[in-house]
């Protein structure tokens, strides 16, 4: 057996990418995810993009933003209540793994899922529309690092201890649509008023929009690297309820 | 001989409930352990805080020579798990199933695939090895699911529930098996409802009831310990059915329980009562189809400690049995 810190670490990352590779083997083409984390952005885009008068750009800038968000925030309460349902979670909280390795192996699920859908939403605006990309770096980070964080916030309501899907889904449905209207996607930021634009700088989905809108469409309310920060924070900052989430599960016997 | 399990104090609650009341026990290395209670005693709660699944309310779990709280991973390494539920990936193959595992315990990539194979062999599921197990019957997932919870070779493996709800078959492959792996040194925890599994199985038991320890023995030492409930069990023709009033009311018959086309009579004198059943007999004219006289069985010690009633555990061994009306617990099991 492996010792020492860097073997360890060596070992926890093989396990979270196993963890990661078996989620996508078992779950990316159930229903439910290809409902909730593939169609339902492309629906919400086309609901209350249709009949509005929008530049290509604007509308591959607001698909984007809206995949990475929706589909990466859809895996975590859609996989960990089904597998404590199922009692596969079981299986994987008594790995010889820590509970960080697992969560990290769950958000690259979500994430991944996003990154693609991000690219067949990028190949539509770009093939189909013709829009074009004017900051590929800043795209390319915000995509990976909005799918990373959004993938981390939804697992905080996948750590809530049920398991029942449905005493999950409503909740985190209901803070993905609430986010949505208040961050800059369909309203863009500069024409909101003073509270609201308050408000919109509560919610993370704010930074991956501007920061989409710099890539695609050369401007953005804030500065791209501010963008890039508050993604890059939520990371961390949304693990952590995640992680008291299990530990009171483990109290609890979820 | 060093201890593969010390518990010390293990309490918990669930908000005001007690589940574990303050329990303490030892699991030698190279035991298999028997883990018996009624439902709700509390089992599968302290086994799910054995296996880092619950956080204890109070109380010290060593384990392999690991305080369990403080690092479980290194303990989690030689650690297998069967849960209740066969808690496979469906909408995986087996062979992926047990690649899967492989990969999570860390088996060396040369080791696993021919380790897999083994198993697989050995569980009669080789030839499936490419089936997605949602085509399994209940028995090969829960071969799998044991496969998959001893692919990285544990020196202590936790079996909940392994056979109930299987046929002979993969009961008896399953039963096999754990004897095969106990003497090649793995330790064995097993929480069952099956009474006569843990009678056949287990070198020590320890009967739970009501979050506590009421006993822990070899299965042979609680036996003895209840020689109080023997009894006689005799089949007569024609209609022996219709005496069961008339046996009961025999000198030294203590209660009967009808036992299919038997009657079962518990006495503390099987020798006293066997002349006695034979003089029915000739009295009213029924032929003996057989008799033979019943030591306690590990059930009677079971139901004698917890109280239970019998028919409620006949039920969960499998045999079926009209119990009469009013015939309290504590009544026999076949051995």
């Amino acid at each position: 057996m492996k010792q020492g810190i860097v073997s360890r670490l060596m070992d926890e990352v093989t396990q979270a990418w196993t963890v990661a590779v078996k989620d996508i083997k078992v779950y990316y083409l159930k229903p439910g995810m290809i409902m909730f984390g593939f169609m339902m952005p492309f629906f919400m885009f086309f609901s209350f993009s249709v009949r509005r008068e929008m530049a290509a750009a604007q509308g591959v800038a607001r698909l984007l933003a809206l995949t990475t968000f929706f589909t990466a925030a859809s895996t975590g309460p859609f996989i960990i209540p089904l597998e404590r349902r199922l009692g596969t979670y079981d299986r994987l909280l008594a790995a010889p793994m820590s509970l960080l390795s697992l969560l990290l192996g769950k958000i690259a699920v979500g994430a991944f899922f996003a990154i693609a859908v991000s690219i067949v939403a990028l190949a539509v605006g770009v093939g189909v529309f013709g829009a074009t990309v004017v900051s590929p770096g800043f795209l390319i980070a915000g995509v990976i690092l909005g799918s990373f964080s959004f993938s981390t916030l939804g697992l905080i309501f996948g750590s809530i201890p049920t398991r029942n899907p449905g005493d999950v889904q409503m909740p985190s449905t209901l803070l993905r649509w609430g986010l949505l209207f208040i961050s800059g996607v369909f309203v863009p930021l500069a024409e909101m008023g003073a509270m609201a634009r308050a408000l919109a700088y509560v919610s993370p989905l704010t930074y991956a929009q501007d920061l989409m809108n710099h890539a695609v469409l050369d401007r953005g309310l804030l500065n791209p690297w501010v963008d890039l920060m508050v993604l890059l924070l939520g990371c961390g900052v949304f693990l952590v309820p995640s992680l008291l989430m299990h530990r009171r599960s483990r109290r609890l016997g979820y | 001989m060093t201890n593969a399990i010390e518990v010390e104090n293990l309490t918990k609650y669930y908000g005001n409930l007690l589940a574990v009341d303050h329990v303490d026990f030892q699991v030698e290395q190279g035991e298999v352990f028997g883990f018996l209670g009624p439902n709700g005693a509390g089992k599968t709660t302290t086994q799910r805080m054995l296996t880092t699944l619950l956080e204890p309310t109070e109380g010290r779990i060593r384990m392999l020579g690991h305080d369990l709280a403080q690092d479980p991973v290194p303990v989690k390494r030689k650690m297998g798990l069967v849960p209740e539920e066969s808690n496979v990936y469906t909408e995986l193959t087996a062979w992926e199933n047990l690649m899967f595992t492989a990969r999570l315990y860390l088996v060396e990539p040369g080791e696993r695939r021919q380790r897999a194979r083994d198993l697989l062999e050995t569980f009669g599921l080789w030839g499936k090895r490419d089936v997605k197990v949602e085509d399994f019957s209940k028995g090969m997932r829960r071969r799998l699911s044991i496969a998959m919870a001893i692919i990285h070779r544990p020196t202590l493996l936790f079996l909940d529930e392994p056979t109930p709800g299987l046929d002979a078959q993969s009961t008896r492959t399953i039963r096999d098996l754990i004897r095969e792996l106990n003497a090649e040194g793995t330790t064995i925890f097993l929480t069952t409802h099956q009474i006569e599994e843990a009678n056949q199985l287990c070198d020590r038991v320890a009967i739970i009831n009501h979050g506590r320890i009421a006993v822990i023995d070899t299965p042979e030492q609680l036996k003895a310990a209840f020689r109080k409930v023997q009894s006689v069990e005799v089949a007569l023709e024609p209609d022996g059915q219709a005496h069961g009033e008339s046996l009961k009311a025999l000198p030294g018959v203590t209660h009967s329980v009808k036992m299919g086309d038997k009657w079962r009579l518990y006495t503390e004198r099987p020798s006293g009562l066997l002349p006695e059943v034979m003089d029915y007999a000739r009295a009213h004219d029924l032929e003996v189809v057989s008799l033979s006289t019943l030591g306690p069985s590990l059930e009677d010690v079971f139901l004698e400690i917890t109280g239970q009633e019998i028919g409620a555990v006949r039920h969960e061994t499998g045999e079926s049995e009209d119990r009469k009306p009013g015939a309290r617990g504590r009544r026999g099991g076949r051995r």
